[in-house]
């Protein structure tokens, strides 16, 4: 992956990371039409092409700001073929059978790769909000208000609590979510 | 796993180790490989967490909200005219789609350096005084807001000849100044004004640099971005285009 070229598009990679609106805003025209039109052909309406999109783009920022994904392939290519993947998820949870109407794209290579990295990427997401949710309050809050507040000092004493307790508490909080992580057999699955 | 190692591992990601614990740290992840593993989980985690609970992923997804729904609104309106007159659909949809290419264009340009047009979308402007009858003035409103700058020009001008102490006015007139294409003229006059210490003065800085991007001379424009003081309403913009610019 490091050794392979990064696509000039990286520029709207950049431009979400940057929650630059023009960027965004250029995503919107030049490559929203095309899923929305995807989504329209395949039983599917305006409202819920919109959902796919804005979901799609989520993903891609996460990924960008937690991995540092770097676009080995047009962002064209590897946008459309994320939104697609996830419309037709969407199909396949509601149990509705249909007929796909194929839009001819040319999927090479790397985009696959990418986007298979891409999808690990979500489920991992995804298992991660799930063992959250495990997590008891006072380590769920803790967690929140420390990189909500970025200042240690200031959360210890939001919460009335030392600094030196604050810190701990926090990495013991990561630690316990480590481990319900760890011991899931999907992480495991997905990890190798 | 131990807790002591959980605490380790965040002192390490947040720089609270000193030289030679680091380089401890960093020998045991070579060597012991469920150190290392467990440090993966532990890393991977904690960048999971600070994005999801950053301000700075709420205002993305706010800012995404936005724009989507500016986006999928217009999509609607469109479509709703189409359906009203269906003996124009063709002919719509053609125009529709040199105006979708048009933009593109225009907003690949912009994408690529900023220029004058970014900005032009001046505020609309109000002269009159409620229950103060002044024809020249209400013209001179009308004129600008309908973006008919040569006419707004003309009545300033009028405005100013009876009224030369007119700040506000004198910088509505450089505003019209350079949507005309009379630079010269509007940076004397906004050069003037901004070395007041009016109201005006830190508007008039904005509008002088706006001229001289217009002039593409991004140097100058640079140049005056940079007096404008943190507290002026056009600060953060200003910051934003200069380091565009630079």
């Amino acid at each position: 992956m490091s050794e392979k070229k990064i696509h000039d598009d990286q520029k709207y990679i950049d431009g979400l990371l940057k929650n630059n609106s023009f960027v965004i805003q250029a995503i919107y025209d030049k490559f929203a039409p095309k899923v929305t039109n995807y989504v329209k052909l395949n039983s599917g309406n305006v409202d819920q092409a919109k959902d796919v999109i804005q979901d799609t783009l989520v993903t891609i920022y996460n990924q960008a700001k937690e991995k540092g994904l770097q676009l080995t392939c047009p962002f064209d290519a590897y946008f459309f073929l994320l939104c697609k993947r996830k419309w037709l998820n969407t199909l396949k949870k509601n149990n509705k059978e249909v007929t796909i109407n194929e839009v001819v794209l040319s999927e090479d290579d790397d985009t696959q790769e990418l986007a298979l990295e891409t999808a690990l990427f979500t489920e991992k997401q995804e298992l991660f909000n799930e063992m959250f949710q495990k997590l008891g309050t006072a380590c769920k809050d803790l967690i929140k208000a420390t990189f909500k507040i970025k200042s240690m000092e200031e959360v210890a004493a939001s919460l009335g609590i030392t600094y030196a307790y604050a810190r701990k508490k926090k990495s013991l909080c990561i630690g316990k979510l480590t481990k319900l992580v760890q011991e899931s057999p999907k992480f495991n699955r997905l990890n190798y | 796993m131990e807790d002591q190692d959980y605490i380790l591992f965040d002192d390490y990601i947040t720089g609270e180790l000193s030289k030679e614990e680091r380089l401890i740290f960093e020998n045991r992840l070579k060597s012991d490989s469920t150190f290392k593993k467990n440090f993966d989980t532990f890393k991977e985690l904690s960048s999971f967490l600070e994005n999801r609970f950053e301000p700075e992923t709420n205002a993305f997804m706010d800012n995404l909200e936005n724009i989507s729904n500016a986006h999928f609104d217009g999509m609607e309106e469109g479509t709703e005219k189409r359906q009203k007159n269906r003996f124009f659909r063709y002919g719509q949809f053609a125009m529709a789609a040199s105006i979708v290419i048009l933009l593109g264009v225009f907003i690949f340009n912009q994408f690529s350096d900023p220029a004058y047009g970014d900005y032009n979308n001046h505020e609309t402007i109000s002269l009159t005084v409620r229950g103060v009858e002044d024809s020249v003035l209400k013209d001179a409103e009308k004129a600008f807001n309908s973006k008919n700058f040569t006419q707004a020009e003309m009545l300033f001008n009028k405005i100013l000849s009876n009224d030369p102490s007119n700040l506000e006015v004198e910088l509505y007139k450089s505003i019209a100044l350079i949507e005309t294409g009379q630079v010269g003229e509007a940076d004397e006059l906004l050069r003037g004004l901004s070395e007041t210490n009016s109201a005006y003065g830190n508007k008039a800085k904005w509008y002088w640099a706006m001229s001289k991007l217009k002039q593409k001379e991004f140097e100058e424009c640079v140049k005056i971005l940079k007096t404008i003081p943190k507290e002026a309403k056009d600060y953060k913009r200003a910051e934003k285009l200069w380091k565009k610019l630079q």
